[in-house]
């Protein structure tokens, strides 16, 4: 009988997979199983770690913790899993591929080769979270001494929520000569926008538009500064700060919820880009990959019942974004998790931790490669491809169609949006990196003390807050943080992101997650 | 005390990674707190390791020790009861009153690592640190201000 000595420990060195700064750090495993996660001084990161990278051991052997195939909540063997789904692939036309978070580019190419060899033409990203819009300015690694030649930084959103480790390089910046100049735009009082010399603090959604007075671009029957609420002599003020200083970035990351148009925002972007010559820098968790057509075409052969199969790669899809249930239903939906859901069709598969292989980030390309056995029922993509065909095939990037974008009408209809309401309440999502997956903490509602007065609402009351999608009980926090009509909640579980409204865009068919109106009440 | 736990919360970027490596790292617990000072600062609560500690001073069972020659105060899982006393006894407010596996949550500058605290270990921006006597001496905690707004951080 082998004898089990509780201090023999082994320590696997890995590569967090929470977002783009991939900290390294070390998974602890005694004879028991995974006893916690060790900070590792010689590390990338310097053994420093974001309550994600904390988390990710706990990830590992969660409760929740998908290790058998399941099939309307019952477990299923894989055997009769592969049958079903070859019976299914047998009709390429009925079917279409999907993927999102949690691949690396080796299973992106292994499912884009299998779609080809199969015949599956409709192969689409379901990565909705806005970060995936970023993805044109990925095109060069960033490295953190950028910042020494810069003189001015503008970061768009909450970066030290979004990629905690980001904020110490920034905090050095900004100490290391007082001419350093650091503005922040968002909606919401953030940690972030507490460092900067000057917060623009837009109108909910409206950042796209500053950004586009920012690079001094004038839009057909748009005021700018009316729609964002920053006086126009503010942006003229910024925007000549932004065209003069030297060496400058743009620092963005984005919540889901918290914008009305992500693709207006990208083009904005790229106006100021050309217009200071500052370099954008997105912080992503992850940069998804583009398929053969963008997600609502898909909905829409799904709607007209010509797509009866989904088989979807990844962790997200169809689980967090229940609000597009309906018009999925009377489709069958195949879909890859680490944690038990329930859905059609559930399969077990690695976590990144668990996974050799290949992820872009904002530094570049990074391997994973700790080491770490997955549970004993899951298999990788790669496999679950090879076990539905003898090879996957050759794969290729695939870019999806862009659609024609008309910025005036866009920035009109965002316009309209960003209105205030005369009743409810908009809800909008925010990142807080404490807040990860309810790890540590359950999600609060933050309420304007205003409003919380007007609902009679006090402080740790419990909220109930309703959307057409469904409704969601939140513990309250009052902050002056959100402005008054405005409620912001961490955006990170199901139940959470499934409140919130999508609107597809007509030109470009991108699903797009928005601030969504809702009503408030106090629960007893 | 050889060592013990800084903080400049000038460079805090209020994203409790300090607590949850204290909470990955103790099933749960929360050993190290935070304030919330609303609209203006997130303060990380770390266990002072008091020379006369009021914690122990009103541990009805003595499950509260402080080791002389450290200067450590710790709590035994054992022999705690899960009173909530040295909670409510304590000035700083670290000890968490709500608790989690029925004892108190007490920091013990995790005694089990020899690198020194996980939570400084964790933090994020370098906030926190693990100094010696002397090495305080030499810094210049407290000092700087990061935003031009001299008294609050975050402006509401």
């Amino acid at each position: 009988m082998k004898n089990i000595d509780p201090k023999a420990v082994v320590v696997k060195r890995a590569l967090c997979p929470f977002c783009s700064f991939g900290c390294e750090f070390g998974v602890i495993f005694n004879d028991f199983g995974v006893a916690g996660v060790e900070y590792i001084k010689d590390g990338s990161s310097g053994g420093r770690l974001c309550p994600r990278g904390s988390a990710a051991a706990m990830y590992l052997d969660h409760p929740r913790r998908l290790s058998t195939p399941m099939k309307n909540s019952k477990a299923i063997e894989w055997s009769r899993m592969a049958k079903e789904l070859r019976k299914v692939i047998g009709n390429p036309k009925n079917v279409a591929v999907t993927f999102d978070r949690n691949v690396t580019l080796e299973e992106y190419a292994s499912i884009i080769g299998f779609c080809k060899k199969n015949g599956i033409d409709d192969i689409s990203s379901t990565y909705f979270e806005p970060e995936a819009y970023l993805k044109p300015f990925l095109d060069k690694p960033f490295a953190t001494k950028e910042l020494d030649k810069a003189q001015l930084v503008l970061i768009l959103g909450d970066p030290f929520n979004h990629a905690p480790m980001s904020s110490q390089s920034i905090i050095d910046w900004k100490l290391s000569n007082k001419k350093n100049n650091l503005l922040v735009i968002d909606s919401i009082n953030t940690h972030t926008a507490g460092f900067a010399d000057t917060f623009l603090r837009v109108a909910v959604g409206t950042e796209p538009l500053l950004l586009f007075g920012l690079a001094q671009e004038k839009i057909d029957g748009v005021d700018i500064a009316k729609a964002t609420g920053i006086d126009a002599e503010v942006i003229a003020d910024v925007s000549k700060a932004i065209k003069a200083a030297e060496g400058g970035l743009i620092f963005a990351c984005l919540s889901f919820g918290h914008t009305y148009d992500a693709r207006l925002l990208v083009e904005g972007l790229m106006r100021l880009r050309k217009f200071s010559g500052m370099r954008v820098v997105p912080f992503v968790e992850f940069t998804g990959y583009g398929g053969s057509r963008n997600f609502a075409t898909i909905l829409e052969k799904v709607k007209k019942k010509k797509i009866k199969n989904l088989i979807n790669f990844g962790e997200l899809f169809p689980f967090y974004y229940p609000q597009l249930n309906a018009e999925l239903k009377g489709s069958n939906i195949y879909a890859t998790s680490t944690f038990k859901y329930t859905g059609d069709i559930v399969l077990p598969v690695p976590f990144n931790l668990e996974k050799k292989g290949t992820v872009i980030t904002t530094f570049g390309k990074k391997e994973l490669n700790a080491g770490i056995e997955p549970p004993s029922g899951a298999k990788s993509i790669s496999e679950i491809l090879n076990m539905l065909d003898e090879g996957p095939g050759k794969g290729e990037v695939m870019i999806p169609p862009e659609g024609k974008m008309n910025i005036t009408e866009s920035a009109r209809k965002l316009v309209q949006m960003s209105l205030p309401k005369k009743k409810g309440y908009r809800l909008i999502g925010e990142k807080i990196a404490y807040s990860f997956l309810g790890f540590f903490e359950s999600e609060a509602l933050k309420v304007n003390p205003r409003d919380a007065a007007e609902l009679g609402l006090k402080e740790n009351d419990l909220a109930s807050v309703t959307s057409k999608h469904g409704s969601v009980d939140f513990p309250v926090r009052l902050t002056t943080d959100v402005d008054k009509g405005i409620v912001a909640v961490s955006a990170e579980t199901p139940d959470v992101k499934g409140l919130f409204e999508y609107e597809i865009n007509t030109d470009s068919n991108i699903v797009n997650f928005i601030p969504t109106e809702v009503k408030i009440c106090r629960k007893e | 005390m050889q060592k013990r736990i800084v903080l400049d919360l000038d460079l805090c970027c209020g994203c409790r990674s300090c607590e949850a490596a204290c909470r990955s790292a103790f099933k749960g617990e929360a050993r190290i707190r935070h304030g919330d000072i609303t609209g203006v600062a997130y303060l990380p609560l770390a266990c002072k390791h008091c020379k006369q500690p009021l914690c122990l001073a009103s541990c009805p069972v003595e499950a509260i020790t402080q080791d002389e020659s450290t200067g450590l105060v710790v709590r035994s899982a054992n022999i705690c009861i899960g009173c909530k006393s040295c909670a409510y006894a304590c000035p700083f407010g670290v000890i968490d009153a709500p608790l989690v596996r029925h004892i108190s949550q007490k920091c013990s500058l995790c005694a089990d690592r020899k690198e020194g605290p996980r939570c400084v270990a964790a933090c994020s921006s370098g906030a926190l640190q693990w100094l010696s006597d002397d090495e305080i001496k030499r810094h210049e905690i407290g000092m700087r201000m990061v935003s031009q707004d001299l008294f609050i951080r975050r402006k509401a």
